[in-house]
């Protein structure tokens, strides 16, 4: 196995006059599993590609200082030695597939290597085995799920049996489950092999717990190298809470000084609190009420499904006996598990599928007759790809795109939405350009450059650090405050928790729930934030972190004032 | 998508070399013979592999077009080709075509044709629904690594640009974009944004591509090629047929029997002819019989 040793490494990408690596020094030893972490365009991706020898000489650009496997420079090595030594996973499972069968894909490398069948054969066995890919050998790849083809892509990096493993994000494209799978096999693969894994990852909740090391990156440069035997406050102190997963973050901000990683421990700290069983809600448990200006002019649904059935040609029915009502200025968040008809249902709210039974009524009137075009100027529609919004070479052309299809006069929204979304920076830039929280940003401007009375959202937080998250829904909360209704559908349990106003639970095509988030996310094993499952049992109706906050704070406070009792 | 799928039956479990060699010499054939029996011998035995090959509701929609073909074939042969001695119908004078005259022979000839394109279109029906494409580009990749990565590529993205036209359309649409309304230029004009995403997109990905395939060593040395494909007594046996269908057929072809005058007269059949059509029928059976066999006795499944 190797040791990884970088020495003043720096890096400019062509064209750019900013370092995306400035003068980085690290030791990596053999086995060791290290989470890199950080906001977009901290330097994550770039660092991986350094080590996996893409930059400089996949990318261009200019490169200084040196990076070293086992004491030998990367550029010494010639890339098909550098290739069995350093493997590398990237983000998109859909961009990183070569052939059209599973079996061909794990196999792509192995040719690549000049590898003679016998032994292809005999690798390609031993990885299937292991990701449990064997029964899916033979299936063509577009068929497979997001999760699916992460596994494959994974399979054909192992069979190839680097020393080391790199993963730019690679659950960043999956839902909840397949992420989890995925981050659960690479813990195995460096518990059981040995193998060094270096993994950036924005998904905290599910990999922090799992790595030896932590390093925090922030505009080029390690800003704090964490190991996991040294005490967490140390790195909250050093470098802030926004990348801490939501446990950590919450002990971290109400000032403990021992800062849990995962809810296990969280709640065995809890305890040593020696707080009652019983306490009562937190204060913030009830609704916000909404703006009372929104309440008295609007007594109308906004959005009034009745009776929904939808049937795709291929005869799979979507959707059976869909009931649901959003009044304006509502936050709902759709959530289920995948294939449950949540982006079925936004699509017969916006007209791209129409009901086979039941109605859509939008202000009081049926859709089935109005065209996708008409209802856009009352339903915006964000999807989960912002790229495929853009395509024109400015922003402030984007957002007037919309304006001029729709037939609307800009009093001035254009000007006002690039202020609200923090745009102002990138008027004149291609949107192609941007970073991935701006590049959404844009997509979502030209969506509400509409006004829409009602907001659709398809996992908008896919990809998304915490910070830009937390940009998101502030900026959805803003809107919520002016009226807007807004209808989500998100794995993401924990962004739904600090920002929904109710949850919808979605299964086989029907609504099984729905309730405040309170209600909904509460004493669930699964779709419940990390506070959630922190105070489950112990304090009840805790969902969001300013809640948990509070009870710690006053639980904390409690167990020190009885440990002062029992020291007198 | 991708059209072929894996169904149990030993047309299915030939080595792609097989399979391929079997539709080589189809086709081949086809171009060869003029003859109406061994046309018609030629499309018994693809008939019988197809039908072994579990593939008959996909035949059926290629038949029907076919057939739809062949009698407009038949129909413009008639009225065009003005020869031939039996005159079936004499019908009135058509301004630019003379006097229509349809004969038995011009019929014939026609069906003919006809057959020939019956045979090139079920094998092309065969190619597609018994032969995964993956396993005819990974024989090919011996020769022409390059070019069959290409390919692959292209097959493999094809779909993903579908899937991609079709989000972008959705998107667009909901931006007020009005692809279905409007006068024809308005529509063609409407769809630019959607080429410039997918393009943009599909520019993205391929560099994304470019550098997993590179990151994964390609390009870095000489390549070899995975297969997990076994060459079984299966593949000896239709190999062999193909074989000596391919020997009565060049023999056919020595006596003059692969050509068939049609005019002025329809020409007579020998005995000979028709015994060496059905030898040749019975030899391009070969895999549909091992089917059957296949099917019915599993003491044989575990011999070929």
């Amino acid at each position: 196995m190797a040791v990884v040793t970088i020495e003043d490494l720096t890096y400019y990408y062509p064209g750019t006059e900013k370092p995306a690596l400035e003068n980085i020094n690290l030791v990596i030893p053999e086995g060791q599993f290290v989470l890199v972490v950080g906001a977009s365009g901290s330097g994550k991706s770039s660092l991986i590609r350094a080590v996996a020898g893409l930059i400089p000489d996949f990318f261009g650009g200019t490169c200084g200082g040196s990076i070293l496997l086992d004491n030998i420079e990367l550029r010494r090595l010639d890339r098909r030695s550098l290739v069995q030594k350093v493997g590398t996973v990237f983000q998109d499972p859909e961009a990183q597939m070569v052939m059209t069968s599973v079996e061909q894909e794990i196999a792509f490398g192995l040719e690549n290597l000049g590898l003679p069948p016998s032994l292809m054969q005999r690798r390609m066995m031993e990885v299937s085995s292991a990701l449990s890919l064997s029964k899916s050998w033979h299936r063509f790849v577009p068929e497979l799920s997001g999760g699916e083809k992460q596994k494959v892509a994974l399979a054909s990096v192992l069979a190839m049996q680097p020393e080391i493993l790199l993963l730019d994000e690679p659950t960043s494209q999956l839902d909840p489950v397949a992420g989890e799978e995925i981050l659960t096999t690479l813990r195995r693969l460096n518990e059981e092999t040995g193998m060094t894994v270096i993994l950036s990852e924005q998904r905290l909740e599910r990999c922090f717990h799992l790595a030896d090391r932590i390093l925090v990156m922030e505009e080029g440069h390690i800003v704090w190298d964490h190991c996991v035997s040294q005490p967490m406050t140390e790195l909250t102190s050093r470098a802030g809470n926004s990348f801490l997963p939501p446990v950590a973050r919450l002990f971290a901000s109400a000032g403990c000084l021992e800062v849990p990683l995962t809810v296990k421990q969280g709640r065995r700290l809890l305890k040593s609190y020696n707080c009652a069983s019983v306490f009562p809600a937190p204060a913030t448990v009830h609704p916000q009420k909404k703006p009372a200006a929104v309440q008295t002019s609007c007594s109308q649904d906004l959005l009034d499904i009745q009776d929904l059935w939808f049937t795709y040609p291929q005869a799979t029915e979507a959707l059976r006996g869909v009931n649901l009502r959003i009044q304006p200025a509502e936050f709902v968040v759709l959530m289920g598990e995948n294939g449950a008809g949540k982006t079925t249902l936004l699509k017969n709210i916006n007209g791209l599928l129409r009901p086979s039974r039941g109605q859509v009524r939008i202000l009081g009137r049926n859709t089935r007759k109005v065209p996708v075009e008409e209802l856009a100027a009352t339903v915006g529609y964000l999807s989960q790809y912002p790229g495929d919004y853009l395509f024109l070479p400015t922003v402030e052309k984007e957002i007037a795109f919309t304006l001029h299809n729709l037939g609307l006069r800009d009093d001035g929204i254009g000007q006002q939405l690039l202020t609200r979304l923090n745009l102002t920076g990138c008027v004149t830039r291609n949107p192609r350009d941007l970073s991935s929280g701006e590049r959404q940003r844009v997509a979502l401007a030209s969506v509400l450059a509409a006004r829409p009375k009602l907001l659709l959202l398809d996992e908008p937080t896919r990809g998304l650090d915490y910070r830009l998250k937390e940009e998101l829904g502030n900026i959805l909360l803003e809107l919520k405050a002016e009226g807007t209704a807004i209808l989500m559908v998100t794995h993401d349990v924990e962004f739904a928790a600090e920002y929904a106003d109710d949850i919808v639970l979605m299964a086989n095509g029907s609504i099984i729930g729905r309730g405040s988030k309170y209600e909904m996310l509460t004493g669930s094993t699964f779709y419940s934030p990390q506070v959630s499952k922190l105070f489950n049992n112990i304090v009840p109706g805790v969902v969001t972190l300013d809640q948990a906050r509070e009870v710690l704070t006053h639980l904390t406070g409690f167990g020190k004032n009885r440990a002062l009792v029992m020291l007198r | 998508m991708l059209v072929y799928r894996q169904k149990d039956n030993l047309i299915h479990r030939l080595h792609p070399l097989t399979t391929v060699a079997f539709v080589g010499v189809i086709f081949f054939l086809s171009l060869l013979f003029s003859h109406p029996f061994f046309l018609l011998g030629l499309f018994v035995a693809l008939g019988a592999v197809i039908l072994a090959s579990d593939s008959y509701r996909e035949w059926k929609g290629y038949l029907k077009c076919t057939l739809g073909m062949m009698a407009l074939l038949m129909l413009i042969n008639a009225c065009v080709a003005q020869a031939g001695s039996t005159v079936l119908m004499a019908g009135p004078r058509v301004p630019g075509l003379g006097n229509v005259r349809i004969t038995l022979e011009e019929l014939a000839f026609g069906a003919g044709m006809g057959l020939r394109l019956l045979v090139i279109v079920s094998v092309f029906c065969l190619y597609t629904h018994a032969l995964h494409p993956d396993k005819v580009l990974k024989l090919l990749s011996r020769w022409g690594s390059r070019s069959v990565l290409a390919v692959t590529l292209a097959t493999r993205l094809f779909p993903l640009m579908i899937e991609d036209f079709h989000r972008v359309t959705d998107v667009q649409r909901c931006r007020g974009v009005k692809f279905a309304t409007g006068k024809f230029q308005e529509r063609v004009h409407n769809l630019g944004p959607v080429a410039s995403v997918l393009l943009l997109s599909s520019l993205e990905r391929s560099w994304q591509l470019a550098e997993s395939m590179y990151a994964r060593g390609y390009g870095s040395g000489p390549r070899t090629c995975y297969t997990s494909e076994l060459w079984r007594p299966r593949d000896h046996l239709v190999i062999l047929a193909l074989l000596v269908a391919m020997v009565i057929a060049v023999g056919a072809a020595w006596h003059g029997w692969s050509a068939y005058n049609y005019y002025p007269r329809l020409a007579s059949v020998s005995r000979d002819e028709l015994k060496t059509a059905a030898a040749f029928t019975f030899f391009l059976s070969v895999p549909a019989i091992l089917n059957r066999g296949w099917k019915k006795w599993p003491w044989l499944q575990s011999r070929i």
